[in-house]
């Protein structure tokens, strides 16, 4: 089953007087439970087509479908809904909420999908324990190394189960045995709950963990 | 549940305190300048709501309760034989000169009446009898006199328009709207200190109406029989009085403009540190609305932390306005902070938060989502 189908995705952007096509029909489909490195040079499109795939940006033109549900042309509080049920985001620079602890960012974002009090707390504690975090759970960010800050990420990503993970370089900014680490615990996470997962990145390790690379060129998807 | 809204505002504390100083210097101004406003208001009409009487006759358009003519006592005859007066009688109210001990000079303002008793005033006799002002040349001072005629005992003597007056008693809480000291004496006897404007006149007659007579009756029934008097009900000499200082005097203008500054003090100190804040979190925002936050999330996070600046910041403003309702005191000053003044700058500054936040509000709409994926 396809979690993501995105058909001939175009998006241009205004720049003055004139229009910049960043993606020129992009195409691209993940089943269920893969794991995918989108590999591409600077300026190709990488991040205009995650936030196309993430419903933080609308396609000019194509379609596109996520857990079964079309968002291309949505209205926004269609794609903010799509956001929280299906998709689950990690970001390079970690973007942790430095005044919660881990756990409450974690937790903070089961609120956000609608589970509160107690049940939020022990699921959100459960993640962070499967990272390999527990003892971390009252640290705030500034007191995590970066491996563990981007394991506090990918527990937050986790939580009440979207179909879609999208990663922006994740292991961007750890060194090279952390994000070895750190890409082994996110594909097998993703693997054992049957979670797309969709990685930008221009690390080669990540085709390591990877089932497929794909790559973006001039707004296509090349291979 | 997660209170994002509040773990970040007190995350960062220095900030916290930048916003509720702001918020409570401004609550404080809005308080004093407000509750000094008041209190002079209060001192201007302070013996009117004092005396309690129903009805004032007074010199036709007279501005104020300072600013009067004098017109006929006789007109209290006329006064007395209306329906439905119980009490009827003159007061004079008349600037005298007071020579000090010193060797200089300084202004009072005379209140003198046949019967002070009748009307309680002084309403706070602290030495003395008022019933002694009868039985000689004698006068009573109000004890907010001593910082401008110096310290003074019963006994003293105090020469009034030039006539040695023996002090038999002193009052307290008799103020003027100018602060200048008042004090009390019989009625002929400051017609004798000041002949050529006092001789046979009155400043006002003072009109209580029987239990159960029709107050606009009885008014209606004094204009009739003095035409060439206004009379006016208790409560709205008491408004005009207090009219004639706010609108012809500019003190009205000059605390409006106070307050305002003080709003606007308070207005830009938590809109700058909200939106300031707020560009500082603008990363964060993103992220709420990308792990699956809406704009409303952010906006009562956002409202949230006005709220709680608001709510900070006026404690923080109300305690020390309170504590300087002594070292006003000793100013000669009145500091009136009522609860209705603090529940409308509560109200206010609430709301003026509120607003203050609504700048971030506008901002946080424009959030271009992709942003969380910039470094």
């Amino acid at each position: 089953m396809h979690t993501i189908v995105a058909e001939d995705v175009t998006k241009t952007f205004r720049e003055g007087r004139e229009t910049v096509a960043v993606l020129k029909g992009a195409t691209l489909h993940l089943e269920a439970g893969e794991v995918v490195a989108l590999e591409g040079p600077s300026g190709s499109g990488k991040t205009t087509f995650l936030s196309i795939l993430g419903c933080l940006l609308g396609a000019t033109a194509g379609s596109v479908e996520i857990a079964g549900e079309r968002v291309d042309g949505a209205k926004p509080a269609k794609l903010q809904d799509v956001r929280r049920r299906h998709i689950g985001f990690v970001f390079q620079q970690f973007n942790l909420f430095p005044a919660l602890t881990a756990l409450e960012n974690v937790e903070y974002a089961l609120n956000l999908k609608g589970v509160d009090g107690k049940a939020a707390e022990s699921q959100a504690l459960e993640l962070m324990r499967r990272v390999g975090l527990a003892d971390r759970a009252k640290f705030l960010p500034r007191d995590l190394s970066g491996g563990q800050k981007q394991r506090v990420a990918i527990a937050r990503a986790l939580v009440a189960s979207p179909s879609v993970i999208l990663a922006d370089e994740p292991t961007a900014s750890l060194d090279a045995s952390v994000a070895g680490e750190i890409l082994d615990l996110f594909s097998e996470l993703a693997r054992e709950e049957r979670r797309s997962l969709l990685i930008v990145t221009h690390d080669p390790k990540v085709r390591r963990v990877a089932d497929r690379a794909v790559r973006i060129e001039d707004g296509r998807i090349a291979a | 549940m997660v209170d994002l809204g509040l773990k970040t505002l007190l995350h960062d504390k220095i900030r916290f305190l930048i916003t509720v100083s702001g918020v409570a210097f401004a609550v404080t101004l809005v308080l004093v300048q407000a509750g000094l406003f008041v209190g002079l208001l209060d001192n201007s009409t302070i013996t009117i709501e004092k005396l309690g009487a129903d009805l004032w006759v007074t010199s036709k358009n007279s501005p104020n309760l300072d600013f009067v003519h004098q017109f006929p006592e006789s007109n209290l005859y006329r006064a007395r034989s209306v329906k439905g007066v119980a009490l009827a009688d003159n007061l004079i109210l008349s600037f005298m000169q007071v020579s000090l001990p010193t060797g200089a000079e300084e202004t009072t303002v005379v209140y003198a009446m046949e019967d002070f008793a009748a009307w309680k005033m002084p309403w706070n006799v602290t030495a003395g009898d008022v019933r002694d002002l009868k039985r000689g040349p004698f006068v009573m001072l109000d004890e907010s006199a001593v910082k401008r005629f110096g310290k003074f005992a019963v006994g003293d003597y105090r020469e009034v328009n030039g006539v040695r007056l023996k002090i038999v008693g002193t009052s307290r809480g008799a103020k003027s709207f100018t602060t200048t000291p008042l004090s009390f004496m019989d009625f002929k006897r400051a017609q004798e200190l000041q002949p050529q404007l006092l001789s046979e006149k009155t400043s006002y007659i003072l009109v209580k109406v029987e239990p159960g007579a029709d107050i606009s009756a009885v008014k209606r029934e004094l204009e009739a029989r003095l035409p060439y008097n206004d009379v006016y009900t208790g409560k709205a000499w008491a408004e005009r009085s207090r009219g004639y200082w706010i609108v012809n005097t500019g003190i009205g203008f000059n605390a409006f403009l106070t307050v305002f500054l003080g709003c606007l003090v308070g207005v830009v100190v938590v809109a700058q540190t909200l939106y300031t804040s707020t560009m500082e979190h603008l990363k964060e925002f993103g992220t709420v609305k990308a792990i699956g936050g809406s704009n409303w999330d952010i906006y009562k996070m956002l409202g949230q932390q006005a709220s709680i600046a608001a709510v900070v910041g006026f404690v923080l403003g109300y305690v020390p306005a309170q504590l300087l309702k002594p070292v006003i005191a000793k100013a000669d000053l009145k500091l009136i902070i009522a609860p209705e003044l603090t529940a409308t700058v509560f109200v206010g500054t609430f709301v003026l938060c509120l607003l203050s936040a609504l700048v971030s509000f506008r901002k946080v709409a424009g959030i271009d989502p992709a942003l969380v994926f910039r470094t």
